[in-house]
């Protein structure tokens, strides 16, 4: 029985080592299992990137190839003034968007973080929104944000006698799309933040709290800096997001009253689909994969080492 | 007197978590309540059915009698079945790969950063090429072209997140299996993917998700017969206008699918949302 319990451990201890050895000798054999990936995303990622750069070279008319026009589609990006207001409108919308949900995301985490009957429940409330279609959201605030008897404005109207213009005011239109991102993606904030929370050391609190720190105290020294790449994690996330937003837009305001509510995803849509002016649709796509890389490549550095385990190797 | 500030703190607590419900929730009672008002009665500030208004289906019948609304719902259902399972076909042997064997130049963290990295790019620049790549194939308004476009946005997700599953489970049984002399293959087929069967549920259920719910690609290639129900959703208002019936079975039942799905993968979706980097 024993010597029987002992080959299968000596058995064991073989296989690990002949595996140990696998991995370090073949990666030739791990490669076969990577590489269809690896070659579908060559394929369908990096291929179109590189066909979007030769078609930002040239000049399109009635959607073909009329002529090589070198960098020209990248310097109408500084002279084009609809470019320049439409990356203020996106701007606008990213900076108070992403603001307003970390701040409100992360308050409603803290408050959340303690043990209470509901809790479960407002977790899975949270995820709906999350999921819930953007472009169907952005359909159904059409309804909510009605003037005339819509139920906000019915509502507002008869606490404060309010009358709000949302969709035919080209600043409310902006507020409006602001308002759907926010009741879309502070629950993104909230459920990451929740679940960071959970992963904090109780130690830590209960040494601070022997040494007589208070709740502010508490907050400000342990929670906040153990919290910190986290938030950081998601402030990149929603960033990116928010730059690329598109469908509540699309969906609520077609991007006006005039030009008030076309972000930039929706104006270089524009650019190539209706305007069938695909090399310099092309160019504006660059820029914004340009900002958006910067911020990345500066964010980064923050929130690396959260990735590290998957890197352990 | 601590008593009564600990109920007035409790009750404030309460107050606080019932707006937040009220507000998050209130969206999909409008779009419910409205989808079962007789016209008449949408601007009635009512909500309770039977006993404020007298509810009815007929929109839902009529609205589901809809050729092109039955037809956006399938093409959804296909393309979002299809691209989450050729994307688990083609990432999860990657993740396996990752995390049973050691890469050096690549390594394996430039893979994964590599993978990760692909979700940064706005899915706006890659419309234009695709567009006209698909144009040059004949393969625009295909469900095909839809399939293999969500297939590889959700790739990276199904890389990133299958390759934490296979970390965490154990490999004592794979290593027994080589020295039954199983081969690779059979080891992650037979061994390592059954025991890493809920994290890829999950995963495949996030990956139907986030392909039900796209939009600028369907809107850049379909243009009739492979219309899924978020493009149809967008198009809808100009061609019927805003009769807030229709808006509210349409809304549900293009939401209800993905969110619902969502709910069932609650315990992946934190690692979903941060690629893994927050387990949740």
């Amino acid at each position: 029985m024993r010597a029987a319990e002992k080959r299968v451990s000596t058995a064991g201890q073989a296989a690990t080592l002949a595996v140990g050895r696998q991995r370090a000798r073949r990666p030739t054999a791990g490669m076969f299992f990577l590489l269809p990936a690896v070659v579908w995303i060559l394929l369908f990622t990096i291929f179109p990137l590189i066909y979007a750069l030769y078609t930002s070279l040239h000049a399109y008319r009635f959607g073909r190839i009329s002529g090589f026009v070198g960098i020209q589609n990248f310097q109408r990006l500084f002279q084009d003034s609809n470019l320049h207001s439409t990356l203020i409108v996106t701007l606008q919308f990213v900076v108070a968007s992403v603001t307003i949900e970390m701040v409100l995301g992360f308050a409603l985490a803290l408050l959340v973080h303690r043990e209470f009957r509901l809790r479960g429940l407002v977790r899975t409330a949270m995820i709906l929104p999350l999921f819930a279609t953007p472009v169907a959201i952005g359909y159904l605030a059409i309804t909510i944000f009605y003037e005339r008897n819509g139920p906000i404005n019915m509502l507002l109207y008869s606490l404060f006698r309010l009358d709000i213009p949302w969709l035919s005011h080209p600043t409310w239109a902006l507020v409006s799309i602001i308002l759907v991102d926010i009741w879309q993606w502070t629950p993104f904030v909230f459920l990451i933040s929740l679940a960071a929370l959970q992963t904090l050391p109780d130690e830590l609190y209960e040494a601070a709290q022997i040494d007589g720190a208070g709740t502010f105290g508490l907050f400000r020294y342990i929670t906040l800096p153990l919290m910190a790449p986290t938030l950081w994690l998601i402030l990149l996330l929603r960033l990116v997001e928010a730059f690329k937003v598109f469908d509540i837009p699309v969906s609520l305001t077609l991007g006006g009253p005039g030009r008030a509510t076309e972000v930039f995803s929706l104006f270089t849509y524009r650019t190539a689909m209706r305007f069938f002016d695909f090399g310099y649709a092309a160019a504006q796509g660059f820029l914004l994969l340009v900002i958006v890389m910067t911020l990345v490549t500066l964010l980064f550095r923050r929130i690396q080492h959260l990735y590290q385990e998957e890197a352990r190797w | 007197m601590v008593a009564l500030t600990r109920t007035l703190k409790q009750a404030i607590f309460y107050l606080i978590l019932l707006l937040v419900l009220l507000v998050t929730l209130f969206p999909f009672y409008w779009a419910f309540v409205n989808s079962i008002k007789r016209p008449e009665d949408t601007f009635q500030p009512t909500w309770i059915p039977f006993l404020q208004f007298t509810p009815t289906l007929e929109h839902w019948e009529s609205e589901l009698a809809i050729r092109e609304t039955r037809r956006s719902l399938i093409n959804s259902l296909v393309i979002a079945t299809g691209a989450a399972t050729l994307a688990l076909l083609v990432g999860t042997p990657a993740a396996y790969g990752l995390a049973r064997f050691r890469f050096r130049r690549p390594n394996n963290g430039f893979f994964i950063t590599w993978f990760i990295s692909q979700r940064v790019i706005p899915p706006v620049v890659v419309a234009i090429p695709f567009f006209l790549i698909f144009r040059t194939f004949g393969m625009l308004d295909q469900l095909l072209s839809l399939v293999l476009l969500n297939a590889t946005f959700t790739l990276p997700l199904v890389v990133v997140i299958m390759t934490q599953m296979f970390h965490e489970v154990p490999t004592e049984l794979e290593e027994a299996a080589f020295v039954d002399g199983a081969g690779r293959l059979q080891a992650l087929v037979r061994i390592a993917l059954p025991l890493a069967a809920p994290g890829l549920v999950a995963t495949w259920l996030l990956c139907f998700a986030f392909s039900w719910n796209e939009f600028l690609m369907g809107l850049t290639l379909a243009t009739k017969n492979a219309i899924p129900m978020p493009v149809y959703i967008a198009g809808a208002e100009h061609t019927r206008g805003v009769q807030f019936w229709f808006v509210g079975v349409r809304v549900l039942i293009t939401i209800l699918p993905p969110a619902i799905l969502a709910v069932l993968a609650q315990r992946y979706i934190v690692r979903g949302l941060t690629f893994g980097a927050i387990k949740g």
